[in-house]
């Protein structure tokens, strides 16, 4: 921080109380940012002092960036600047719950596995099965638009989030949307705010519907010789009348990672993995079974596996696959990359050539809704720093914007040297960009919050 | 002579593609609202760079600009309230193409809703959202006003359906947003588009999800002697989580004028009907029917009974999505309104509809998409009786504050437009509509392009608009 900006700091130790501010090397830590750290964390107890903060940064010229678990701060391009880390853990509270209504109003603190909790209670839930869960709250959730395996039956925040409140990088409080589930009032603000990484505002409340726990759930696995006879059974799937709620294909090192070796007892997945889960009546879970047997055909190794005892370890492991890629291979460059179902197979295969070019192991996990990860790694899981160089990742964005693959990337995950390097995890700058800055210009005219963070430098 | 602007455009589009009649200007003056305005001239770009010439010469003559499908919303979103140009999409009407695989289809603005899921039906696909109005109405004006339908109580409304969009902006630049995939890295510009009721741009192709025709469709229809059980059926449906694909109802009132136009079957002696859906897997379908028979049973329906085939299924239906139609026949004009409540408090709502109903002396009949809360009053009354037509403000603006009292909204599905923009900070704060007001500088920062539209403008605040002159009939919308 520089030295005026040190004379702030008493005025944000003001609005929070000194037991809300931290300075300290060690408390600081974990809001780094790509290698930037702040000079304060502050935690507000509510949306007001948010609000007092933001101005009071308006005027310092003070950078600011949202946290709140700490663990998707490394998504994102380095910051430009970053003075304060506002840490909205203690924002925590559930403020609305109507189970009758299925609606819910929470602050952003709250962690997304205390909020599940509460809603099974009531035998229901949201369906954001999201990676970093004993960590990650709402607020980081939303705000990093964090993939969940469920979108393939319940849709992504934008479709189940009802409403924010939210202030802006001028201090003010604003909202959009509101609690009911069906709304077309006014514009709908809060669906830029998913997926913006904390700048155009800082999310103070996140209105969802909520979903009733399934009777009965049932998670199968096929394994598959290759890519082409994989991704065909999830087309088979989404051409038949079956609706499940979770459509996932692991590659051999995915499937072998996320199921078998590390398995108290082997999953006997072979190959390519396609992993379905059906949720409903126990005459729906019955019958899809026997569907999903019967179009897995004839290419499929052995029988159709019934997950049973081991649905809720298969079901983490998916969830968590960025975060246990990065566990094994701290150094990985993990991509999230739009793409149709038509063009999985070729992704897939220029992916691989890829990493062959680079001698580099490549696992992808592939939401047949239409994401694939894609984590590039050392060969064997080494753990030997950064192989991962400027040139596959510029590979990478090159092969996705074929027109086959039809697809746009985000490097999600890298060692954050990479990007001081100048490697730029959104790619090349699109026709839409300039679109992105009138809204950014909009929401924070001072360029406050997490200035440099976002696509083509906002 | 004709005026430099009308030249200017026929020399860019041709004579056959701008209209300036005053007898064509009135086929245009107004929409499937109350409301009316007359523009300068309606023109029929065939193209996104006819589009782009458009937006410019409006931008060298300073002259509003409006987009316009079918003219069947609710809400004036079409309207030209400050004249200008109308730019109508009916010549932009093709399906460009259509995706199955990926289960993605691709259109201009003017294709009607219908004709997608007709075009893709023998493909076993269809397009969700599904106004009352999809006959007529474009998923243009879809998009604009994030339509909504009985069916997205299940599937959403149509900012769930929409993953691309091509633009032309105030300045005459064109530009895509989004893409056929479900997601593309930056801010999700289709999610503030979608609904800006044509006042960020114009949309000139839409890329939209195609869904796959459930195996099994179960319609049933629930009979009540009073509209509290037929009421708490809808409470205890939601509350047991229970997600029927659409769960309508209609008074008793508007069930006897829909009934003796459309001979749906409806029973003419009951307080009111659910029409209830459910698809799926047959297995679920089954199961799910199962449970609400027995919840409408428990509050004490008089008959639950289920369309034994399709031409059943479709009748019922039609007695839903003509019923706006239906009332034309007996009354010489409506108000129909659009608010949203929580559905716990349906009960409570509709008692509270009765109160105002009386008070005014007004008839209002009731018919909407109970399952989601989104409620649709129809106020009927005679535009010629300009003290009833005070009353029918009154009552309107007093339905909605109750709305927005149990922690509803102001429009469910309509759109703000013309006619409840003035309402906005019933539910919004200054702080709120300046920085709408603030994103909509950013993309429209002349207000050309759909002037005097979702936000207030400041006059007559905290009420709905009193038109001056009431639109001249009521059609089936």
């Amino acid at each position: 921080m520089s030295q005026p900006a040190q004379a702030s700091f008493a005025r944000l130790l003001d609005i929070v109380g000194s037991a809300n501010a931290v300075t300290d090397a060690a408390g600081i830590a974990p809001h780094e940012v790509c290698g930037v750290n702040p000079a304060v964390v502050v935690s507000p107890a509510d949306a007001t002092q948010v609000a007092e903060i933001l101005r009071f940064a308006g005027t310092e010229k003070l950078a600011v960036i949202p946290t709140g678990g700490c663990s998707k701060l490394g998504i994102g391009s380095p910051p430009a600047r970053y003075d304060v880390a506002l840490d909205l853990s203690r924002m925590n509270r559930i403020l609305s719950y109507d189970p009758q209504d299925l609606t819910l109003g929470v602050e952003p603190g709250v962690r997304i596995e205390d909020l599940l909790r509460t809603l099974a209670e009531q035998k229901q839930f949201l369906p954001l099965a999201v990676p970093f869960s004993d960590r990650a709250t709402i607020g980081g959730i939303v705000a990093a638009n964090s993939s969940s395996p469920l979108r393939h039956g319940y849709g992504a925040a934008r479709d189940f989030c009802l409403g924010m409140e939210f202030v802006t990088g001028e201090g003010k409080q604003a909202k959009s949307g509101g609690r009911v589930v069906k709304n077309v009032t006014g514009y709908d603000l809060h669906k830029l705010l998913i997926g913006s990484l904390g700048t155009l505002a800082v999310i103070t409340r996140v209105n969802f519907r909520t979903f009733p726990m399934a009777q009965a759930q049932g998670t199968f696995v096929a394994s598959f010789p290759d890519a082409e006879s994989a991704f065909s059974f999830c087309r088979a799937i989404a051409q038949s009348v079956l609706t499940p709620q979770m459509l996932e294909v692991a590659d051999p090192v995915s499937a072998d990672f996320l199921l078998s070796t590390q398995a108290p007892e082997r999953i006997a997945v072979q190959q390519w993995a396609v992993i379905v889960s059906a949720a409903g009546h126990p005459s729906v879970v019955d019958r899809s079974a026997r569907e999903l047997d019967r179009l897995a055909g004839p290419n499929k190794f052995g029988e159709l596996i019934h997950l049973k005892q081991w649905e809720s370890f298969a079901l983490t492991r998916i969830r968590e696959f960025p975060r246990l890629v990065l566990e094994a291979a701290p150094d990985a460059a993990i991509f999230r990359i739009g793409v149709l179902p038509a063009g999985m197979p070729s992704l897939f295969k220029d992916l691989s050539e890829i990493a062959k070019v680079y001698n580099l192991e490549l696992a992808t996990l592939t939401r047949a809704s239409g994401i694939m990860f894609a984590a590039f790694f050392p060969q064997a899981w080494s753990k030997a720093p950064s192989p991962v160089t400027a040139a596959l990742v510029k590979g990478v964005f090159h092969i996705c914007a074929l027109p086959q693959n039809c697809s746009q990337p985000m490097l999600e995950w890298c060692p954050p040297q990479l990007k001081r390097m100048g490697v730029d995890s959104w790619g090349s700058r699109r026709d839409d960009f300039p679109l992105m800055r009138r809204v950014k210009n909009s929401f924070d005219p001072k360029n406050i919050l997490a200035p440099g963070r976002f696509a083509g430098g906002i | 002579m004709q005026p430099q602007l009308i030249r200017d455009l026929e020399a860019l589009l041709g004579p056959k593609a701008v209209l300036s009649a005053p007898e064509d200007l009135m086929l245009y003056e107004y929409d499937g609202s109350v409301e009316l305005g007359s523009p300068r001239c309606i023109v029929f770009p065939t193209a996104a760079s006819e589009v782009a010439g458009i937006v410019r010469l409006a931008n060298q003559h300073q002259t509003p600009i409006v987009g316009r499908g079918a003219g069947t919303g609710l809400s004036g979103g079409a309207i030209a309230r400050s004249g200008g140009i109308v730019v109508a999409f009916s010549r932009m009407n093709r399906i460009l193409e259509i995706d199955a695989e990926n289960l993605r289809a691709v259109v201009q603005p003017g294709v009607v809703n219908l004709d997608l899921s007709r075009a893709v039906d023998h493909l076993g696909l269809y397009f969700a959202p599904d106004p009352s109005s999809q006959k007529s109405c474009t998923i243009g004006g879809n998009v604009s006003e994030n339509s909504g339908g009985p069916h997205t109580l299940a599937y959403g409304v149509t900012a769930n359906h929409v993953t691309g969009l091509e633009l032309v902006l105030t300045d005459g630049e064109i530009v895509r947003i989004g893409g056929k995939t479900i997601e593309t890295s930056g801010y999700d510009l289709c999610g503030l588009f979608v609904g800006s009721e044509g006042t960020l741009a114009l949309v000139t192709e839409i890329t939209v999800r195609l869904m796959r025709k459930p195996e099994a469709v179960k319609t049933l229809l629930a009979v009540y002697d009073t509209l509290d059980d037929t009421t708490e059926t809808v409470v205890e449906i939601t509350a047991r989580a229970i997600t029927p694909a659409a769960c309508e109802m209609l008074d008793g009132f508007t069930l006897r004028a829909v009934e003796d136009y459309v001979h749906a079957g409806f029973p003419k002696d009951c307080a009111a009907v659910l029409l209830i859906e459910v698809e799926g897997l047959t297995e679920a379908a089954e199961a799910q029917a199962a449970e609400i028979t027995e919840v409408c049973r428990l509050h004490r329906a008089r008959e639950v009974r289920a369309a034994r085939n399709n031409e059943e299924r479709n009748l019922l239906w039609r007695g839903r999505k003509e019923a706006f139609g239906a009332m034309g026949r007996i009354s010489p004009m409506y108000y129909v309104q659009d608010g949203v409540i929580p559905r716990t408090r349906l009960p409570e709502t509709l008692r509270r509809i009765d109160e105002i109903s009386r008070k005014y002396d007004l008839q209002i009949g009731n018919i909407f998409h109970a399952g989601d809360g989104n409620l649709h009053p129809l106020i009927l009354f005679d535009e010629r009786d300009r003290e009833q037509f005070a009353r029918v403000v009154a009552a309107g603006g007093e339905i909605m504050r109750h709305c927005v009292e149990v922690g509803g909204a102001l429009t469910g599905e309509h759109g703000i437009g013309m006619e409840k923009n003035e309402l906005m900070p019933l539910i919004f704060t200054p702080d709120d509509i300046a920085l709408m007001e603030r994103v909509r500088a950013a993309f429209n920062p002349a207000g050309r392009l759909n002037p005097g539209k979702v936000l207030p403008m400041g006059k007559a605040c905290g009420e709905i608009r009193v038109p001056p002159t009431p639109a001249s009939a009521a059609n089936s919308k």
